[in-house]
C-alpha cells in the first residue's frame, strides 16, 4: 500500500488530498458546518448575508 | 530536543533568513523609511501652532491611561506592515520548496544530516516566528523615532510631554499583540500554509497555478462526489479576521485553545506531513 501511495508524485498527491476531503467532509457532516458568512450587528445598520433577499425587500 | 538537533534547526532558520532578507529585512525597513518620511512630509504642511497644539493634545490625550488598554490604538500603525508581511508569506511560501528544486540546493540539503521534516518545519517556523520577529523590531524603531521626533517637538514648543511616554508603552505593547496575532494567524491558517507548501514540494512549474485550480477543482469534486459544500463552508468560516487578532493578554488562551483552532493545526499537519513526503521527488 504504501509504495502505491509514495510511487511518484501524482499518487502522493492524490492520497494527501483524499485524506484532506474527506477529512474535511466526515467533520463537516458530524458538526454540521455551516457558513459563518459576512454578518454585521449594530444598531444602527443590520446585514446578514445569508439572507440578502430579505435585507433588499426590507430596504424597499 | 537535544543541543545538536536545536543547533540544527537554529542554522536552518538562518539560513531561511540568510536566504530572504529582502522579505524580512529590507522590505519592512523600506516600508517605514516610506511611512516616516511622509509623516515628517505631512507635518511640515501644519503651521507651528497647529503642529504645537497637536503635541499637547496628543500628550494629553495619554497621559495616565493603562498602555495595556490604549494597545490596541497603535495596532492600526501596524497594518500596512502587516499587509506587508502577508503578501510576502504568500510569496515565499508558494517558491520555497519549490526554488530548492529549481536550482537543485535540494540535492546538497538532502545530502546534508538534515531530515526533510526539519526542512519543511523550518520554514513554517521562519514564516510564523522568525518573520513577523523582524517586522516587530522595525516597528519598534519606527515608533521610537516617531516617539523621540514628538519629545523633540514638546521641547521646542515648551509643552508638558510626559503622556508622550505614556504613548510610547502602549505603542510597545501594541507590538506584543501584533506578534502574538501574527503567530496566531499562522497557526489560524495551518491548513493554507501546509497548502501552499504541498503544491511548492509538489509542482514541476509555476506552483500558484497548481495551488489555486487544485483548490477550486477539490470544491467542486466534493460537490458532485458527495453532495456536499464543507470544503468552502469550511474555508468561509475561518475567513473572520476576529478569530486570530489579539486585542488583549486575554485573548490569547481563547483564541489558541478552541475546537477550530485545533482542528485547523490537525488539517495542516496533514497537507504538510504531504509536502514533507513530497521534497523525496526531487526529479
Amino acid at each position: 500500500m504504501k509504495n502505491i501511495f509514495l510511487k511518484n508524485r501524482y499518487t502522493l498527491l492524490l492520497t494527501v488530498l483524499a485524506v484532506y476531503v474527506l477529512v474535511l467532509v466526515i467533520e463537516g457532516a458530524i458538526t454540521g458546518r455551516e457558513a459563518k458568512v459576512v454578518k454585521f450587528d449594530n444598531p444602527f445598520f443590520d446585514l446578514n448575508l445569508n439572507n440578502f433577499e430579505e435585507f433588499m425587500d426590507n430596504r424597499d | 530536543m537535544d543541543k545538536f538537533a536545536l543547533n540544527q534547526f537554529l542554522t536552518l532558520l538562518k539560513r531561511e533568513v540568510l536566504e530572504h532578507r529582502n522579505l524580512f529585512v529590507l522590505a519592512p525597513a523600506f516600508l517605514a523609511l516610506l511611512l516616516l518620511f511622509a509623516a515628517f512630509w505631512i507635518s511640515k504642511q501644519f503651521p507651528r501652532d497647529q503642529l504645537a497644539s497637536g503635541v499637547a493634545y496628543l500628550a494629553m490625550l495619554f497621559d495616565g491611561l493603562s498602555p495595556v488598554d490604549m494597545a490596541p490604538v497603535f495596532m492600526i500603525g501596524a497594518i500596512p506592515f502587516v499587509f506587508l508581511l502577508y503578501t510576502y508569506a504568500f510569496v515565499y511560501l508558494m517558491n520555497s520548496l519549490y526554488q530548492d528544486r529549481r536550482d537543485l540546493s535540494v540535492l546538497f540539503w538532502q545530502s546534508m544530516p538534515v531530515s526533510n521534516l526539519k526542512t519543511v518545519l523550518s520554514k513554517v517556523v521562519t514564516i510564523a516566528a522568525v518573520a513577523p520577529f523582524f517586522y516587530i523590531a522595525v516597528l519598534f524603531g519606527v515608533y521610537l523615532i516617531a516617539m523621540i521626533w514628538l519629545t523633540l517637538l514638546g521641547i521646542q514648543f515648551d509643552i508638558e510631554i510626559v503622556g508622550i511616554g505614556y504613548m510610547f508603552l502602549a505603542a510597545v505593547v501594541s507590538l506584543v499583540f501584533v506578534y502574538l496575532s501574527a503567530i496566531v494567524t499562522a497557526l489560524w491558517l495551518f491548513p493554507s500554509v501546509g497548502w501552499l507548501l504541498l503544491f511548492s514540494a509538489f509542482a514541476k512549474r509555476t506552483p500558484f497555478m497548481w495551488a489555486a485550480g487544485v483548490f477550486i477543482l477539490v470544491g467542486f469534486l466534493e460537490d458532485f462526489l458527495f453532495g456536499s459544500q464543507y470544503l468552502a463552508n469550511w474555508v468561509e468560516s475561518r475567513a473572520n479576521p476576529n478569530q486570530y487578532v489579539i486585542f488583549s493578554f486575554g485573548d490569547l488562551v481563547d483564541r489558541l485553545f478552541n475546537y477550530d483552532m485545533l482542528f485547523g493545526i490537525f488539517v495542516g499537519a496533514i497537507l504538510i506531513a504531504g509536502a514533507v513526503l513530497m521534497r523525496r521527488f526531487t526529479d
